[in-house]
């Protein structure tokens, strides 16, 4: 399988667009802060995208106004993006295009804030009463409408799996000839539900995340949006990267627990090698889920000792980032990308402490090295697992 | 245009609790009410713990898995819903105003939306992917889309369950959906059932004027439940009757969707 990949941009804790993030990866500049969110009282850092509040949308956007789509605009507005879906528009047109995007709570920081002002009646405020925005597809709506691309759209929402499984089904369109394109993307925002909810299962750490660290004790909530041109290869012959393969699994196991053995990641992983026709040694680098949750990072480590030699490079980066949920698939998809394309492999912020006994060690510090094939996990509730291969395009 | 058979199908709402009933109330009969969904697959321990979309949602699935004849575990799954959970969602968002260090952890975990994939997924021991969806009204056409394409590129059943909650009274102001319904299609490669019920074509086309008449069913169609656009198709299927519909899919674009018979197929007594 060989998909090309063309323009791509991410906005995250680090700052909005390519150069920022590259900048704070090089030096090792994390974009976590101590929680300042309103209405938020919770004890634990945060990876907030600065302004994000401040965002103005287009005016025939105006209904669609949530913090989850501001943040969706301020991404799209990145590195060209917008440049570069007008030109595969003008190119196959835009009924040849599809939209997928990944989320795993939308815009439901508005429904909160519907919910804080209920009106006597339980309705909500007329302010508030936005149909196109209370709704898991408010992003696809949302991306739609300000892109004119008119093919096919949904977003997939399979909580921290969703927009690393948006390349799996762009894939599987194009590969179909339902569509030449498709822009993926994935876009989650800071809200109450998540905070609190992940405060109520005791996964909120109280301090800096710190991924495969012994002493790591929860993770830190973040925000993100990333989008990627994917198409067939002969429409983005100056393609630098390629998605190889995908891989996608089910635990079987436990809502909020991840199988003890990563049989569903194991599968994962091992289905998106299969796909790329690449073999585990060949891997340069994996870019892991690794919240820095007790069970993930050692139930992930098993997982890659069992596939993958000790001198392969792996790292986590949501000490950079936070966890951003339904966006961290491509985020990460994005951070694996950049590190492709500019031979330098982030290391894992806040790993001073290497678990010791963990069946594989991450790698802690950044490392020069030009990568060939890498690839990227994302784990989600529901026991739901993603994991993507890319590829150099060129030798 | 992609072709896939459906070797299966389910559905629930409160006035029909499966196949026959669908059946029976297209003919004419009564049937007593749904009452409480009690889906077998799901341990009963596990079952109190599930939240009503989960349970409609997994009824489904069994009633499609069952009457294929197909193993569940070698199933894909694709869940569409315009909504989600609205009833999780108003719980959390009245919480959160009110007391937000009281969500409720099963609560929190269950309000993902691919709860319904998950308890699947455990009930039934499937490691094969499962996928959670939304395209808000076209959410019928995309999931259906989705799970034919899945179908046909990675040569596997998908199972494809369809579902929308009654609105909780905030959501009222957005979408005001009266009745909860779902139902789920088991998809499977062209030729790879021994026994399909059907075969059914689908196709993108350029959006035309107009949405196809809604069912009138059980003395309801179901206003503004956005599973509901498929039930004209599902009553085709019932009565074994070849039939055409165009489904909304993008802002300019419906899915034009073709129900066929071969001579050879059984019809869709279950």
């Amino acid at each position: 399988m060989r998909l090309a990949i063309g323009q791509y941009t991410a906005t995250s804790a680090v700052g909005a667009g390519l150069a920022a993030m590259r900048a704070a990866i090089s030096n090792g500049q994390s974009g976590l802060r101590r929680n300042d969110l309103e209405h938020c009282d919770l004890d634990t850092w945060i990876g907030r995208v600065e302004g994000v509040e401040a965002v103005e949308l287009p005016e025939h956007v105006a209904h669609l106004h949530s913090r989850n789509n501001q943040l969706a605009w301020l991404g799209l507005q990145q590195d060209g993006m917008l440049d570069s879906i007008a030109a595969i528009k003008a190119q196959v047109g835009p009924d040849r295009i599809g939209i997928v995007m990944g989320t795993s709570t939308s815009s439901i920081g508005r429904t909160e804030e519907a919910y804080r002002q209920l009106l006597p009646s339980d309705a909500m405020p007329p302010e508030y009463c936005q149909p196109q925005v209370h709704n898991l597809h408010s992003p696809g709506i949302f991306v739609q409408a300000v892109t004119g691309i008119s093919g096919p759209s949904l977003t997939i929402s399979t909580a921290c799996s969703s927009s690393a499984k948006v390349f799996a089904s762009a894939a599987r369109w194009i590969n179909h000839g339902l569509v030449d394109a498709v822009v993926v993307g994935g876009v989650d925002s800071l809200c109450l539900s998540i905070l609190y909810g992940f405060n109520s299962l005791e996964l909120v750490s109280a301090d800096l995340c710190r991924p495969f660290d012994r002493r790591r004790d929860g993770i830190n909530i973040g925000e993100s949006c990333g989008y990627a041109l994917l198409a067939r290869e002969d429409l983005l012959d100056d393609a630098d990267f390629l998605l190889l393969g995908y891989g996608e699994s089910a635990d079987a196991y436990h809502m909020s627990h991840p199988h003890p053995e990563g049989k569903g990641a194991l599968l994962a992983m091992t289905q998106a090698l299969h796909r790329a026709e690449v073999n585990a040694k060949d891997v340069d680098y994996i870019n892991l889920h690794g919240t820095a949750s007790q069970a993930n990072d050692r139930i992930e480590a098993h997982a890659l000792g069992q596939l993958f030699s000790a001198n392969t490079l792996a790292s986590s980066t949501k000490g950079w980032t936070g966890h951003t949920l339904g966006a961290a698939g491509i985020l990460e998809a994005i951070i694996t990308l950049e590190a492709m394309r500019h031979g330098e492999v982030p290391g894992t912020l806040n790993c001073d402490e290497p678990e010791a006994d963990f069946a594989f060690q991450v790698t802690r510090e950044n490392v020069q090295k030009p990568i060939r094939y890498a690839m990227t996990n994302s784990f989600g509730f529901g026991g739901n697992n993603a994991t993507l291969a890319f590829g150099a395009a060129h030798d | 245009m992609t072709e896939v058979d459906i070797a299966g199908v389910g559905i629930w709402s409160e006035k029909f609790g499966s196949w026959d009933e669908f059946q029976a109330v297209l003919a004419g009969a009564e049937v007593e009410s749904a009452g409480a969904l009690k889906p077998e697959l799901i341990p009963a321990r596990e079952r109190r713990r599930a939240p009503a979309a989960v349970k409609m949602a997994v009824e489904v699935m069994d009633q499609a898995c069952r009457m294929a004849g197909i193993d569940a575990t070698d199933a894909a799954t694709v869940f569409g819903s315009g909504m989600g959970d609205m009833q999780i969602t108003d719980y959390i968002c009245r919480t959160l105003a009110d007391a937000p260090r009281m969500v409720s952890p099963t609560k929190f975990h269950n309000s993902v939306h691919n709860a319904s994939t998950g308890y699947w997924s455990i009930a039934t021991g499937s490691h094969f992917p499962a996928n959670a969806i939304s395209a808000y009204s076209n959410t019928v056409a995309a999931s259906l889309l989705e799970g034919a394409v899945q179908a046909a590129e990675e040569e596997l059943p998908v199972l494809v369950a369809l579902e929308e909650l009654a609105a909780p009274q905030p959501f009222k102001s957005v979408i005001d959906v009266d009745e909860p319904l779902a139902m789920a299609l088991l998809l499977t490669p062209k030729g790879q059932a021994a026994a399909p019920l059907a075969g059914i074509s689908l196709a993108v086309r350029p959006a035309e004027a107009g949405n196809p008449a809604a069912l009138h069913v059980a003395g309801t169609e179901f206003r503004n439940n956005f599973a509901a656009p498929l039930l004209p198709l599902l009553a085709a299927l019932a009565r074994g009757e070849a039939a055409t519909t165009a489904l909304p899919l993008s802002g300019s674009s419906m899915l034009a969707l073709a129900l066929e018979f071969p001579a050879a197929a059984r019809t869709a007594q279950a």
